[in-house]
C-alpha cells in the first residue's frame, strides 16, 4: 500500500484547490484507503458546518470576504492610528544650526577668557594646576592639594608672607640676607648688613 | 563728553595711588626724635585688587634721652587687620650717646587693599627702644622689649667672648675664631622652609615622630617629652613637654627646631616660642598650632629639640653660653647672633684691626 495522503494535500483536494493531476491521484488513494477517506469525509463535515456558520454572520460579513478590500481598509486605519499616535506625541525640538561665523566667534571669546584667567591666576596657582594635570596625565593616584591658607616662608634669597596661593606680602631688603628664621606662631625674620656703616638691620613679617 | 570726565578721574587716582605718603609717627616723650626722612624711594605698584607698597626709607633719627640706645624697632604698617600688611625693622648692636644722630634704613614690600587709597599709604611708628641698663621704652605691640632684650644679652656675651680671645690668646685667636665664624655661616645649610596655619594638605599618610632633645648646661628649662605629626615633607602640632628646673617661675621660652631628612641632612627649620607660666619644679606643655613644609622630596626623618631663651617671670633672662653653643650640631646648624655676624662683616669690610677698634667701642 501507498504511503497516506498528506494533511494539507487532502485538505486543498476537498475544496477543490489541487491541479487536476493531483486530484486524480487523490482520488485514485482514497477509492483504496478507508483511512484517508474516512479523514476527507471529515474535512467535508468541517467545510459543510463553517459554510453554515458564515451565513449567520451580520450583514456586510460576507461568506466569502473580499480579502482584497479588508487588506485596504486596514491599511488605511493603520495610518489613522499612527497619524493620531503623532498628534498625542511630544513635539521634537528642532536641533538649532550655528553658521560658522558665530561658532568661530565663540570659539575666540572662549580662547581670550580661558587665557585671561590662565594669567591672572597667581603663579603658585598655575603651577600647582600644572602640576595636577601632569600627575593626572601621568596616572598618579594622588595629586598633592596646595596649601590655601596663610603661608610664612623664609628662604635663603628673603622672607615672604602669602595667602591663598599669591604672595600678599614680601619683606625683602636689596641685598641678600646674612640669616632668616621662622618662628612656628607665624613671623619670619631676615637680617642684613649695611655694607658701608657695618650696621645690622633685621626685617620681619608677621601674620597676625 | 562724560566718558572722557570718567577716564580723567580714574587717571588721577592712578597718579595717586602711585605715590604713596609715608607718616613717620613717634610719640611727644620719645626717646628719640626724627631729624630727616628720605622716602624718594618708596613706590607702589597694582596687583590685583591691592598695592604692594615698596617703602624704601633713609631716617635720621637723634638719641634724646639721656641713656644710650642700644636697640630700635620700628612698625612698618600699611593696613593693620589683613596679613602682609605689617613688618618691623629693628637695629641691633647700636651704642648711640644722648644726643647723637644716627641712620636707620627701611627697605621694606607691604599690602595695602586698593580701596582703601586716601590717606596715609605707610605708617612707621615706634615699637620700642633699648638702652644700655636694659630699660625698655615703646608700646611693645611687636614684642620687642623681649627680641631687642635678647640680642643684647647675646651681643654683650659674644663682645665678651671675643675680647677675651685677644685678651688671653692675641690677636691671630681672634682672627681665627672670625674666619671660623665665616665658614660657618657659610656653611650652614639653609632650606626653605614655609610656615603654615593649621593643616596643610597633602596625600601623604601622617604619623607622630618624637622629639630626640639636646640638653644644654645651665639650662633653666629641661625639654623632657614632645612629639609633632609628619606627613612627608610636612610637620606640624608641634607639642613638647618642659620641666622647670630653677628656683624662679619661668614665663616665655623658645624652643629650637632640628630636623634631618632621608639623606641625613640637618638644618635648624624654627623656633617655638611660647607664652607659659611655669612654677619653679614643675612641668607644663608647649603646644603650637603651626606647621613647617620643607621642600618638596624632603622626607623628615626625625627632629630634634633644645631649649634656646627663657624669660623668668622677673622679667630677666637665660641664654645659652658660649661653651653651651660649642656642641657640635649646635655650632653647624644654629645662625651665630647677630652681634656675630655684625663683627665678622667688619672683619671682612675692614680687617682685624677694624675689628679690635670695634671690640674697644663697648
Amino acid at each position: 500500500m501507498t504511503a497516506h495522503v498528506a494533511e494539507t494535500n487532502l485538505a486543498l483536494y476537498v475544496s477543490g484547490d489541487v491541479s487536476l493531476w493531483r486530484s486524480a491521484l487523490v482520488s485514485l488513494h482514497l477509492a483504496q484507503c478507508s483511512r484517508c477517506r474516512n479523514r476527507a469525509d471529515a474535512y467535508r463535515s468541517d467545510r459543510t458546518q463553517i459554510q453554515r456558520i458564515a451565513s449567520e454572520m451580520p450583514v456586510g460579513v460576507e461568506s466569502e470576504p473580499d480579502w482584497d478590500r479588508l487588506a485596504m481598509e486596514m491599511t488605511a486605519n493603520i495610518r489613522v492610528g499612527l497619524a493620531a499616535g503623532e498628534c498625542v506625541a511630544p513635539r521634537r525640538r528642532k536641533p538649532v544650526t550655528l553658521g560658522w561665523r558665530p561658532a568661530a566667534a565663540m570659539a575666540g571669546l572662549v580662547v581670550v577668557l580661558a587665557s585671561a584667567w590662565w594669567l591672572n591666576m597667581p603663579p603658585s596657582t598655575t603651577q600647582a594646576l600644572g602640576r595636577a594635570m601632569t600627575a593626572i596625565w601621568h596616572g598618579h593616584g594622588s595629586v598633592m592639594q596646595e596649601e590655601r591658607g596663610l603661608v610664612v616662608e623664609a628662604t635663603s634669597s628673603g622672607i615672604e608672607l602669602r595667602e591663598n596661593g599669591g604672595t600678599l606680602g614680601v619683606s625683602q631688603g636689596a641685598a641678600r640676607p646674612l640669616a632668616v628664621s621662622v618662628s612656628v606662631q607665624g613671623s619670619a625674620s631676615a637680617r642684613y648688613i649695611n655694607a658701608d656703616t657695618g650696621q645690622m638691620t633685621i626685617t620681619s613679617v608677621y601674620a597676625q | 563728553m562724560r566718558s572722557k570726565a570718567v577716564l580723567i578721574t580714574l587717571a588721577g587716582v592712578a597718579l595717586y595711588a602711585q605715590t604713596p605718603s609715608l607718616k613717620i609717627d613717634l610719640p611727644s616723650d620719645s626717646p628719640v626724635t626724627l631729624v630727616s626722612v628720605d622716602s624718594g624711594g618708596t613706590d607702589a605698584s597694582a596687583r590685583g585688587g591691592a598695592f604692594f607698597v615698596d617703602v624704601h626709607a633713609a631716617l635720621q633719627l637723634r638719641n634724646s634721652s639721656q641713656r644710650r640706645v642700644r636697640a630700635i624697632t620700628l612698625s612698618v604698617v600699611s593696613q593693620e587687620v589683613t596679613p602682609g600688611g605689617k613688618g618691623s625693622v629693628s637695629v641691633p648692636s647700636l651704642d648711640v650717646a644722648p644726643g647723637e644722630v644716627f641712620p636707620l634704613g627701611v627697605d621694606l614690600r607691604l599690602l595695602r587693599p586698593i580701596g582703601s587709597v586716601s590717606g596715609t599709604a605707610v605708617e612707621v611708628k615706634l615699637d620700642g627702644v633699648l638702652f644700655d641698663d636694659l630699660s625698655f621704652y615703646g608700646v611693645d605691640k611687636l614684642h620687642s622689649r623681649r627680641t631687642l632684650t635678647v640680642w643684647e644679652l647675646e651681643a654683650r656675651r659674644d663682645r665678651q667672648y671675643f675680647k677675651k680671645v685677644l685678651e688671653t690668646a692675641g690677636r691671630d685667636a681672634l682672627q681665627k675664631d672670625m674666619l671660623d665664624s665665616l665658614n660657618r655661616q657659610a656653611d650652614r645649610p639653609q632650606p626653605g622652609v614655609q610656615m603654615v596655619r593649621g593643616r596643610a594638605t597633602n596625600a601623604d599618610p601622617e604619623r607622630e615622630v618624637s622629639f630626640a632633645f639636646l640638653q644644654l648646661p645651665g639650662a633653666p628649662v629641661e625639654p623632657t617629652n614632645g612629639m609633632a605629626h609628619i606627613a612627608g615633607n610636612e610637620a606640624r602640632a608641634p607639642r613638647v613637654e618642659v620641666h622647670n628646673r630653677s628656683e624662679r617661675p619661668v614665663k616665655y621660652l623658645e624652643i629650637g627646631w632640628i630636623v634631618k631628612d632621608q639623606q641625613g641632612r640637618e638644618f635648624l627649620a624654627a623656633s617655638m616660642p611660647a607664652d607659659v607660666n611655669i612654677l619653679p619644679g614643675r612641668s607644663s606643655q608647649v603646644t603650637q598650632d603651626g606647621g613647617l613644609r620643607f621642600p618638596e622630596r624632603t622626607a623628615i626623618q626625625s627632629m630634634t629639640g633644645f631649649v634656646s631663651t627663657v624669660e623668668y617671670g622677673d622679667g630677666s633672662y637665660w641664654i645659652p653660653s658660649r661653651a653651651s653653643l660649642n656642641d657640635s650640631k649646635l655650632r653647624r646648624l644654629v645662625a651665630p647672633s647677630p652681634e656675630e655676624q655684625r663683627l665678622s662683616q667688619i672683619y671682612l669690610k675692614k680687617g682685624l684691626t677694624g675689628l679690635v677698634e670695634e671690640l674697644k667701642k663697648f
